[in-house]
């Protein structure tokens, strides 16, 4: 291989992976949804979409930190919209109703807008989009390095408040002990909402870095990023959210590597061996879920 | 009093059910359907043919209508359903309104992947006995993808032929712009239209002598293209043409831009002549020279432009179609009789396709729209180009 | 009546996909597969009668068989995975299968020109319907033939030993396990026969609609199989044709006069029937209230076992 083909396969990865950082901010929400009520939200990358098209409302007049900002809180409405819809009045132990309740808000989330844009991409306001930096032969995207470092926060400030405060002590308490916790006089019901709404702030912030990352937002984003996002928690471990950080980072980085070696036709057929080659060898994922006694 | 009022009330019945018959005998409702994608990400095309037909129906019908074969006069009504994009669906589509009994001729489907299905289910050749295929004439105005009205005799098209278009195209290139020699291609490979449209545009971007160094290739949903646009740079051939929908187009144009690939001329895809195309990425797409089959150049397609333009829809060479569709119907109407009473509607259908078989030329907004054996139409058509965030007149080919 | 018996063969159609995940379903297992097998039967049997000429029952057996295969194998490696990372395999199994047919070229020259599947453009000219003159009623006629037929050898299985088995490990794996029930076999039969009867579905999709492409069977596809026997009601096969004829009937050709508003309903719909009958429209009794606490409602009330990973 010349010189400038492995140059060319170091900067696709490297830019493979800072994209992964979007697909790792979704995996986190399934993950997180899954690892405490032990139920996938399939209608999760739809609401995070339709979060930055609301943010779309104030591009005019706000700034776009702002936007961005203001995806993530409608995120967390359509969070706790989604939870009061879906998952409150079905009984927990009817899991395929709950996958279908969450398949027709998808495809309600799709609909609605598609029908407010008329399907039409709409531009979406990127922070350093002109920005490039070089470092040595390489190019690396200063809005892509933003959505990279914007994301690692993200992840940093929902470590903390898993670890440091009363409500992440008790999401996780529910997430492994939920009767245990019951007992403790924790409301389950509430930390399941909360845990929807703070699911719902990442996801935002996710389909706003998407937007950014890309510059326009299409309703075609919601399926594949919706696959993206399974496979990414399905590789990071269910429930792990460490592992979902990671994975979103492999799947972004091997996503590019394959479409560099193979041709975009085939490089999905590639991240989807990957996919059985970790279920394979780790079907637990790369960093299992601390397991409770069930 | 109340006994007058009692034999005035009586006589209302009475009046309501002359009054339709007075004018039962004066005009009469001719039902026009259509069909396409009104839902999902594809809908603007179902939305701004419907848009069309119904503004064209509006202006014959306030000029009076169409006579029918029986001397009477008719009112165009105007009928769309939506097929998301999907062949079950644009089948079910066409089967339910040939089982109408006032469906003679249907205007559609919008998605290509739709009519290839559909044309495959009509009657391949009329009058084969042994061919249980439908028989029902279908218009087509958007779906593009070449070569597919010669499936069925039933199928007609009025959709610029891509073919010619970019032939045409690329030979007025290698005469006005002598210094570009190389081509790089983009196409978004998962779309059955710009698929096809690419080959077309390399074949005859070869057969005009130009050297195509290579292509990229993406997917209608992908979001990143980094590597694709790299290729590109490597390639530093003159012109890059992009086949694929804006979506797409505009993500490889900012990536384009970026990575400062700056070819001396670009290309697009018909279908991305659209307004789509400006509001994702005007600055990004200054300068892409795309061949069209409308633009507001005659006093024609002014006068229909604004006629759209007045209904809050703007008018591209796709619905442009659906609106000259409507106009050929008009005349087809009256030159083959057609009656449209439910007891007629199978004859009609009958004279419908027959009538459009036999049409040597329809008018179009931009000129005459000539005929070919199989079913295709020879559409005038142009060069726009992108200048700052509209589409003007590039050069227009004779 | 023409439009009727196009919507019929639909909805047939759509009952046999619903059926075959029906079979897989009933021992636990969330499946996204069916889109894939469906995929594989439509491709078989179009190119068995538009490239090689063979006649339809023929083409439909083999087609059948080859995604029964394929399933099989499938079936064993999904062993190991369970609840979620099932579904998740078996939608990158489905995307695998489509990806494939995306980039599959396969052209034989006949006298009408090239037919075969062509990549990105799809696989047209498979009109072995027109061009042998059968008539709608005649298509609509084998294919609930071949509906009935498939009911009632599922109704024969569920109520012989292999269905007791199927249920058994639905209903709880341990404790089948534990009983003596040898857990491979049912699982991997049933994705076996739910393969076979996918493979058929889509063998008559093809001859359908004449013409298919990678984009016809996407995972909205897989999710639609497992919609109609969730929907319809895991307990019973007809709840499944049930399910079918309302979204497909009722939902998409019966709302058209709602015109814009039917896409959105769609979804609406699906969404307000969970949460009026979780465990499928025809099962238990209607819940009377939404509102009491759920999460002590009653445990056996069609619980299946499935997503309890």
């Amino acid at each position: 291989m010349a010189w400038i083909d492995f140059l060319d396969l170091v900067q696709s990865l490297m830019d493979g992976v800072m994209f992964g950082a979007t697909y790792a901010l979704i995996g986190i929400g399934f993950t997180l949804i899954f690892g405490v009520m032990h139920k996938i939200n399939l209608s999760y990358a739809a609401a995070s979409v339709g979060a930055a098209y609301l943010s779309l409302l104030i591009v005019s007049v706000a700034p776009t930190p702002l936007v961005y900002l203001f995806a993530a809180l409608c995120g967390g409405l359509l969070g706790a919209l989604i939870y009061f819809v879906c998952f409150k009045f079905l009984p927990l132990n009817q899991a395929l109703a709950t996958l279908m309740s969450t398949v027709g808000m998808l495809l309600v989330l799709e609909e609605a807008i598609v029908h407010a844009t008329a399907g039409m991409p709409q531009n979406y306001p990127a922070l350093f989009a002109d920005k490039v930096f070089n470092l040595g032969p390489f190019i690396v995207r200063g809005d892509l390095l933003f959505v990279f470092l914007l994301g690692c926060a993200v992840m940093v400030g929902l470590k903390f408040m898993l670890e440091k405060t009363r409500l992440g002590l008790a999401t996780r308490a529910v997430a492994q002990q939920p009767i245990a916790a019951q007992i403790c006089g924790m409301s389950v019901d509430q930390t399941n909402a909360s845990t929807f709404v703070i699911a719902g702030f990442l996801g935002g912030t996710a389909g706003a870095m998407t937007g950014a990352a890309i510059g326009v937002l299409s309703p075609l984003l919601t399926l594949p990023l919706t696959v993206k996002g399974l496979v990414v928690t399905v590789i990071g471990g269910l429930g792990s959210i460490p592992g979902a950080i990671l994975a979103g980072l492999i799947v972004g980085g091997a996503e590019s590597l394959f479409q560099f070696v193979r041709g975009v036709s085939e490089r999905d057929i590639y991240v989807m061996l990957m996919l059985f080659v970790f279920l394979v060898f780790r079907p637990n994922g790369l960093f299992a879920a601390p397991g409770g006694r069930d | 009093m109340s006994f007058l009022r009692k034999n005035a009330l009586a006589l209302v019945p009475v009046i309501a059910a002359l009054l339709p018959v007075a004018s039962h005998s004066q005009t009469r409702d001719v039902k026009i359907y259509g069909f396409g994608a009104k839902s999902g990400v594809v809908r603007i095309f179902g939305l701004n043919s419907e848009a069309a037909m119904k503004a064209a129906a509006d202006q014959i019908n306030k000029a009076g209508g169409v006579t029918l074969g029986d001397g009477t006069k008719g009112r165009l009504v105007l009928e769309y359903l939506d097929d998301r994009c999907t062949a079950e669906e644009g089948i079910n589509a066409l089967r339910r309104i040939a089982a109408s009994t006032d469906g003679f001729v249907a205007v559609g489907p919008t998605c290509s992947n739709v009519a290839e299905p559909l044309f495959g289910i009509l009657q391949k050749k009329v009058g084969d006995a042994t061919d249980t295929g439908l028989q029902f004439p279908v218009f087509t105005d958007v779906a593009a993808k070449g070569g597919l009205a010669s499936m069925s005799q039933w199928a007609f098209r009025n959709v610029p032929s891509e073919a010619n278009m970019y032939k045409s195209l690329f030979d007025w290139i290698k005469a006005t712009r002598p210094e570009i020699k190389t081509i790089w291609g983009g196409v978004e490979k998962d779309f059955a239209h710009s698929n096809a449209t690419f080959n077309v545009m390399k074949d005859f971007a070869t057969k005009a002598g130009f050297e195509v160094k290579g292509q990229s290739e993406w997917l209608l949903a992908d979001t990143t293209f980094s590597n694709q646009v790299r290729e590109m740079r490597r390639g530093e051939a003159d012109l890059v043409m992009i086949s694929a929908h804006p979506f797409t187009t505009c993500g490889a144009l900012k990536e384009m831009q970026r990575q400062n690939v700056k070819p001396k001329m670009m290309v697009g895809l018909t279908s991305s002549s659209s307004m789509e195309t400006l509001q994702g990425c005007a600055a990004q797409a200054e300068g892409m020279i795309i061949p069209t089959s409308f633009a507001p150049v005659t006093d024609d397609a002014r006068k229909a432009a604004q006629a759209l333009q007045a209904t809050g829809m703007s008018m591209d060479l796709h619905n442009a179609a659906a609106w000259e569709n409507i106009f050929t119907l008009k005349d087809l109407i009256e030159k083959a009789k057609i009656i449209a009473k439910p007891e007629t509607i199978r004859a009609d259908r009958q004279k419908m396709r027959d009538a459009l078989a036999s049409m040597k030329e329809s008018s179009g907004l931009l000129g005459k729209v000539g005929r070919t054996d199989d079913r295709e139409a020879i559409k005038p058509f142009l060069f726009v180009q992108a200048q700052k965030g509209e589409w003007a007149v590039a050069h227009k080919p004779n | 009546m023409d439009f009727y018996i196009g919507l019929l063969q639909v909805i047939g159609v759509h009952t046999l996909l619903g059926l075959s995940a029906w079979c897989i379903l009933h021992t636990g297992q969330v499946s996204m597969a069916q889109g894939g097998f469906f995929a594989i039967g439509a491709y078989a049997a179009g190119m068995l009668t538009a490239m090689a000429g063979w006649s339809l029952g023929p083409a439909l057996l083999i087609a059948a068989l080859i995604a029964s295969l394929i399933a099989i194998a499938i079936g064993f490696p999904a062993l190991r995975v369970k609840g979620l990372m099932l579904v998740v395999a078996t939608t990158a199994f489905a995307e695998i299968v489509r990806l494939v047919f995306f980039n599959l070229k396969w052209q034989v020259q006949t006298p009408n020109g090239p037919i075969g599947p062509d990549g990105g453009l799809g696989f047209g000219g498979i009109r072995y319907f027109p061009a042998n003159g059968w008539s709608g009623l005649e298509i609509l006629t084998l294919i609930w033939c071949l509906v009935a037929g498939v009911m009632l050898v599922l109704w024969l299985l569920d109520r012989s030993r292999i269905g007791t088995l199927w249920r058994a490990v639905g209903e709880d794996e341990v404790a089948a396990q534990s009983a003596g029930i040898n857990l491979t076999a049912a699982k991997v039969s049933a994705f076996g026969i739910g393969g076979a009867i996918a493979g058929l579905a889509g063998g008559i999709f093809s001859h359908n609609t004449t013409h298919i492409e990678h984009g016809n069977f996407t995972i909205l596809l897989a999710t639609f199989a497992i919609a109609y026997p969730i929907i319809g009601g895991l307990k019973s096969l007809l709840g499944t044709l049930v399910a079918v004829v309302f979204i497909q009937g009722f939902l998409i050709e019966g709302l058209r006069f709602l015109g814009d508003w039917r896409s959105l309903l769609f979804g609406a719909m699906i969404l307000a029937i969970m949460l009026i009958r979780p465990t499928g429209l025809l099962s238990a009794p209607l819940r009377l209230s939404l509102f009491n606490s759920k999460r002590n409602a009653p445990v056996d009330d069609g619980k299946t076992g499935a997503g309890h990973a």
